[in-house]
């Protein structure tokens, strides 16, 4: 044993005969070990800050390159978690519509307008510049005549007369503005049996109660609405010109870039303010069985052309179409990632060789600038490993002090960065709830939800590029530092 | 005579110039005693420089046998030259060479890094030469901060830092006026008096080689003629001109008022 250590650590000193005794075997070990004392790393950091210009100019430059070299993981990594959240979302608005749907089976849902299609949530976005029609509610008589009706919930939806002016912008950087209604006033039904039957009130109040049956001039608000116009439970708010109160406030499940603001209130308060007496905007009708679905439907397309029927079928069919192109956006999605992941690899490997040409490229040049010096040290007595130990170190602390300003670039730029050098993945999808619409192309496209991947740097990250650094630093300096020890002392002296 | 320290025979160094070869030593026999303070002299291309880069294992002889302190250094390979280079010889250059960012101290420290002293021992070894060589109070300074005959004398002191047989001394006054040149071969001569180190320097200036107290003449790689220099008889603390007793720290004589 005693034997094997004094061949291997003969290599690098002399002096080996009594090895057994351990305080030595560490002695020689430092001795190999270039930090045996700082005088190697010292001299290192001293000729970097000799020219601090030179080094502040490479710092830079191999700074940028660490920069990039950790954006492009970070980009990826935020795309990949946009794209798995996408997908999550996806398939939980798609399972929470199935389960919709299939609650509201026997539901026949009359519209006036044909601009949305509610599956029971009564939350739909008022129609941009289109204007609000109405029906009379003596329709309601003779649809109630008809066999097979269980219940028919009355609906009146209607914009508030402020409107607001937004910017909007999307996941592209592309923004514009838009004006829209402040909020939607929602009138509805409040006859007991209805609301504790249908879903017809929002289902998520947070604060304060629901509306309940012989509720007049009160309404409850949506949450951002309540933030926007900074009310509380149990204050006042003109509608109309009328006072109401405020008793509850509910959740808005939808997450999408422009949230529909709501006001709930009895039907006959939003009939009597607008001066919409009489008049409705939507009807649920139920029928008592699935069978009677299609009979009463076909009756009122036929008799009321002017209300557009959906029933569970149209409902059924909308939810496969939407299905389809939420499909295709992932699909999308996931292609543009998969593109996105092959050539952020591609960068990578550029960045990294660039990184390490910029370090062999300064340190070939340091050596050819220190040849006297190196002359110097051999004549002194520094072996070759002594010489290549120094410039190596010297490679290693410029990339390190690179990877430092990387990181502190790469902290700050990383979005930048990686939208600079990643195609631009915009992601849209669906959300955990709400309206939807069956004509996506139109003009103003709705996103239900939108994710957008900013990179952010974490701490594996971090310790990753500074693993990175070193190594290329190491590798990067390898050959020079080689070239360095190769010198002859002689012929090094000689050169000027 | 007492104990050789040097001793070349029929030593010869060939340079391959693509495919004209050119002998710059020819078979030349050398002895150095130890204690002794040679000065080597001969016209550009004579072969000085490559004398002293053999003498010194920076070049490999190419014939011949080279025996340093008793060993024969020109069957050993590389990593034994350097260890010799280490601990048995200083150099001192024309140039000067001392690292531009390191101060005067850790020049003087750089020879010992590869040694076994600590570095409290290394620092005071430092701060001792640079006051041999005249110089405390400066061990901070960079060389930039120096003038050229104070560079040289860091040089010198670390020349000496490991203790070496011989000194090697390329031109040490090249770059030097006349004031600083003589401080600095009487720096050399009073180190060889009091330290009894042994020094080969290589010059052309026959002033300053006369200084020493044997000088060889080169000519075509191989030593022509050999006269005395006075260095022989100011190690006697005489003038070497008019024969007066003088003292070491003395720059001229006090008799004679002749520059020593």
């Amino acid at each position: 044993m005693g034997k094997r250590f004094t061949l291997t650590w003969d290599k690098f000193g002399s002096n080996s005969e009594k090895l057994f005794n351990r305080s030595r075997i560490f002695g020689q070990f430092k001795r190999i070990w270039i930090v045996k004392d700082v005088g190697a790393l010292r001299r290192a950091a001293k000729n970097f800050s000799r020219r601090k210009m030179r080094g502040l100019m490479v710092i830079i430059a191999l700074g940028f390159s660490m920069a990039i070299m950790i954006s492009i993981p970070a980009g990826i990594m935020a795309n990949q978690e946009a794209t798995q959240h996408l997908t999550e979302n996806f398939n939980s608005t798609i399972t929470s519509m199935q389960e919709e749907i299939n609650k509201t089976a026997t539901l026949i849902e009359c519209r006036t307008s044909g601009r949305s299609m509610s599956s029971g949530m009564p939350m739909g976005m008022p129609p941009f510049g289109q204007e609000e029609r109405f029906i009379n509610e003596t329709v309601i008589a003779d649809i109630a005549s008809m066999d097979g009706i269980k219940d028919i919930v009355r609906f009146l939806e209607q914009s508030s007369e402020e409107t607001t002016s937004e910017t909007i912008s999307e996941p592209g950087g592309r923004t514009f503005t838009i004006s829209r209604p402040l909020y939607t006033i929602m009138g509805v039904s409040l006859n007991s049996s209805l609301i504790s039957g249908y879903s017809i009130l929002p289902a998520n109040i947070t604060a304060g109660r629901n509306l309940c049956d012989g509720d007049s001039r009160v309404l409850i608000m949506s949450s951002n609405l309540s933030d926007y116009l900074g009310l509380q439970v149990g204050d006042k708010i003109e509608v109309y010109g009328e006072s109401f109160t405020v008793v509850g406030i509910c959740e808005v499940s939808r997450q999408g870039r422009m949230e529909t603001r709501v006001v709930y209130m009895s039907i006959f308060d939003a009939q009597t303010i607008t001066g919409n007496s009489g008049n409705v905007s939507r009807l649920d009708i139920y029928a008592e069985d699935v069978s009677d679905v299609d009979v009463i439907a076909d009756y009122i397309e036929a008799v009321y052309p002017e209300l557009y029927v959906t029933t569970y079928q149209d409902r059924l069919e909308s939810l496969s179409s939407m299905q389809t192109m939420y499909s295709t956006t992932l699909e999308n999605a996931e292609s543009t990632l998969a593109q996105t992941q092959s050539l952020a690899t591609q960068e990578i490997i550029v960045v990294i060789a660039a990184t390490s040409l910029i370090i062999l490229f300064v340190m070939l040049y340091t050596v050819r600038e220190r040849t006297r010096e190196i002359g110097t040290l051999k004549a002194l007595g520094f072996s070759n490993w002594n010489i290549m130990s120094q410039f190596m170190l010297e490679g290693i602390l410029i990339s390190l002090v690179a990877g430092v300003a990387g990181i502190a670039i790469g902290s700050l730029g990383a979005p930048f960065l990686s939208s600079l050098l990643l195609p631009h993945v915009s992601l849209f999808g669906g959300s955990s709830s709400g309206g939807f619409r069956p004509g996506f192309g139109s003009t103003n496209p709705v996103v239900i939800g939108s994710e957008t991947a900013a990179a952010t740097l974490s701490l594996p990250l971090v310790l990753l590029a500074f693993g990175a650094a070193v190594l290329l630093g190491a590798l990067g300096s390898l050959y020079p530092a080689w070239r360095a020890a190769k010198i002859k002392p002689a012929e090094a002296m000689r050169y000027e | 005579m007492s104990e050789l320290i040097l001793k070349t025979e029929k030593l010869t160094k060939v340079y391959n110039m693509g495919k004209r070869k050119v002998t710059a030593i020819s078979g030349l026999d050398l002895q150095i005693s130890k204690g002794e303070f040679v000065a080597i002299m001969g016209p550009s291309g004579s072969g000085k420089t490559t004398l002293l880069n053999v003498l010194g294992c920076l070049d490999k002889p190419t014939g011949g046998t080279l025996l340093l302190d008793k060993v024969n250094v020109s069957e050993l390979h590389e990593k034994k030259l350097c260890e010799i280079r280490r601990n048995k010889i200083g150099f001192v250059f024309q140039t000067f060479n001392l690292l531009p960012y390191l101060n005067a101290k850790e020049n003087v420290e750089l020879p010992m890094e590869c040694t076994k002293r600590s570095k409290s021992e290394r620092e005071k070894r430092a701060r001792e030469l640079l006051a041999m060589v005249g110089l405390s109070g400066r061990e901070e300074h960079r060389p930039q901060k120096l003038s050229a005959g104070e560079q040289q004398r860091v040089a010198i002191a670390r020349a000496l830092a490991n203790d070496p047989a011989i000194v090697l001394a390329d031109e040490p006054t090249g770059n030097l006026d006349s004031q600083n040149k003589y401080e600095i071969v009487r720096l050399l001569g009073n180190l060889n008096i009091t330290k009894g180190t042994t020094i080969v320097m290589v010059t052309h200036d026959s002033q300053i080689a006369s200084q020493s107290e044997r000088v060889l003449l080169l000519s075509d790689g191989k030593i022509m003629k050999e006269k005395q220099g006075l260095h022989l008889v100011k190690k006697k603390l005489m003038c070497p001109y008019c024969g007066s007793r003088i003292q070491l720290s003395d720059v001229r004589c006090p008799s004679c008022r002749k520059r020593l």
